[in-house]
């Protein structure tokens, strides 16, 4: 399953390596809405989120040049870039929060889906949504909070008090179909 | 370990969720070199941007582009000042190999860290594989419940969907509950897609069509799914599939396939 990323994508990724600002800028306005919804998903924390949107583009301004085609879709680069700072940030959030209410049981992911404002609908967004519709609550469940609240396969057993073999048989085959999906919506993203 | 296993473990490794123990004896096995499990962690990796993909955007705070900008010509200043042009491509961006090195140092690191072997008893292991059976079975029960209860809701219609010249051999239906603006699809008979292209669904309203799910066959040329969430709530008259470019459209441009009206 080999799949290119969208050319210009790519391209654009070329120039910013190069030390291109401009593109920097178009580069920047291309997926600043997509890194900051993650982030403040992430996070649950504006002005926390903010301070991880200006990290994940310095970061990826002054990396570009390390990044292979390759291995991914530029997007999905940035994307793992910004989960990636983001856990660790959300993690020294929490150690800062221990003994007040830990940080992710404020609100659950469907509802910060819902208020979050201004929401936009682009293309790429569609489609990916609509493939994320056929996987079962229960899969999707602990995707989310491995991938959104950096917990391990045990920390989401004791959460959802579920036994650590339901949770990784879920995991594992939510995350198959997460890899059948990747197929059907690829090219969608960044247009 | 079967290699299987390891792959499994690979892909929970890449969504950074496996519990210490079974961390250090991936990254043990992936310190040996295993290719395999490399390249299934870097699609992983990939996938699993879905879900940060499946947010409802927000733009952020117009004033953070600026601040980003005068940040990076800031340090962009700061090292031409330091040393001539000619340096500071080096100083600034890692080198490709960097990257390379890296995860080597890494990885090797990890291996040192292997002390221990695998700690699972098989009794363990077999509870667990169970446990998940179960569990597996408990979620497909539901969801065969919930089209259960979508089927026999009286509401429903049926539309029968006729292949077209693209794909004379082709049928399909759908079962739609116009109320509830839901829908359980099946083709059959379809052509299998070129590698960039994704077969669409769309609900047409009064001749306007919209987006109702991509979907891709199987070597039959079967597909079933059910359609995603929609947001228009104008009444559908007609539903049609056509081949699109992969991820699909918000307006139809290729080819029809299938068409049917309720």
């Amino acid at each position: 399953m080999s799949r290119e990323p969208a050319p210009d994508a790519v391209e654009l990724v070329g120039e910013v390596a190069r030390g291109d600002r401009e593109a920097f800028g178009r580069f920047y306005d291309r997926y600043a809405s997509l890194v900051f919804s993650f982030a403040l998903r992430l996070l649950r924390a504006r002005s926390e989120a903010e301070d991880l949107l200006q990290e994940v583009f310095f970061q990826a301004w002054r990396q570009a040049a390390s990044y292979d085609p390759g291995r991914g879709h530029p997007e999905a680069w940035l994307l793992t870039i910004t989960r990636s700072r983001g856990i660790d940030k959300l993690r020294s959030m929490r150690k800062r929060s221990e003994r007040t209410l830990s940080v992710e049981e404020t609100s659950s992911p469907s509802e910060v889906g819902v208020t979050a404002s201004g929401a936009t609908r682009s293309e790429a967004k569609l489609t990916v949504t609509g493939a994320l519709a056929g996987l079962p609550d229960a899969q999707r469940r602990v995707l989310e909070l491995a991938y959104f609240d950096g917990l391990t396969q045990s920390e989401i057993a004791a959460r959802l008090g579920e036994p650590l073999g339901t949770v990784k048989t879920r995991m594992r085959t939510g995350l198959e179909r997460l890899r059948g999906l990747l197929g059907a919506v690829s090219g969608a993203s960044g247009s | 370990m079967s290699h299987e296993a390891w792959l499994e473990q690979a892909e929970v490794y890449a969504l950074g969720a496996l519990d210490d123990d079974e961390r250090r004896q991936i990254e043990a096995h992936l310190a040996e070199g295993c290719l395999v499990c490399a390249e299934q962690i870097r699609e992983t990796s990939e996938a699993v941007t879905m879900l940060a993909r499946a947010l409802p955007q927000e733009a952020p705070p117009a004033a953070l582009r600026a601040r980003l900008m005068e940040a990076i010509d800031a340090e962009e200043d700061a090292l031409e000042t330091e040393g001539g042009a000619e340096d500071v491509i080096p100083i600034r961006r890692a080198p490709r190999w960097a990257w390379w090195a890296g995860w080597a140092t890494a990885l090797a690191a990890a291996g040192l860290l292997l002390v221990v072997g695998f700690s699972l008893s098989k009794t363990q292991e077999e509870l667990e594989r169970l446990r998940g059976r179960v569990a597996i079975l408990q979620d497909e029960l539901t969801e065969r419940e919930a089209t259960l209860g979508f089927l026999s809701d009286p509401r429903v219609r049926y539309v029968s969907l006729a292949g077209l010249p693209a794909s004379p051999g082709a049928s399909g239906w759908l079962l739609w509950n116009p109320e509830i603006r839901q829908g359980l699809f099946l083709a059959r008979g379809l052509p299998p897609a070129p590698a960039d292209r994704t077969y669409e669904l769309w609900g047409i309203a009064g001749g306007e069509p919209v987006p109702a799910g991509v979907f891709k066959v199987d070597a039959a040329g079967r597909a079933l799914f059910r359609l995603p969430p929609l947001t228009e709530t104008k009444p559908f008259d007609t539903f049609a599939v056509t081949l699109e470019p992969a991820g699909g459209t918000l307006k139809p441009s290729g080819p029809m396939h299938l068409a049917g009206k309720i």
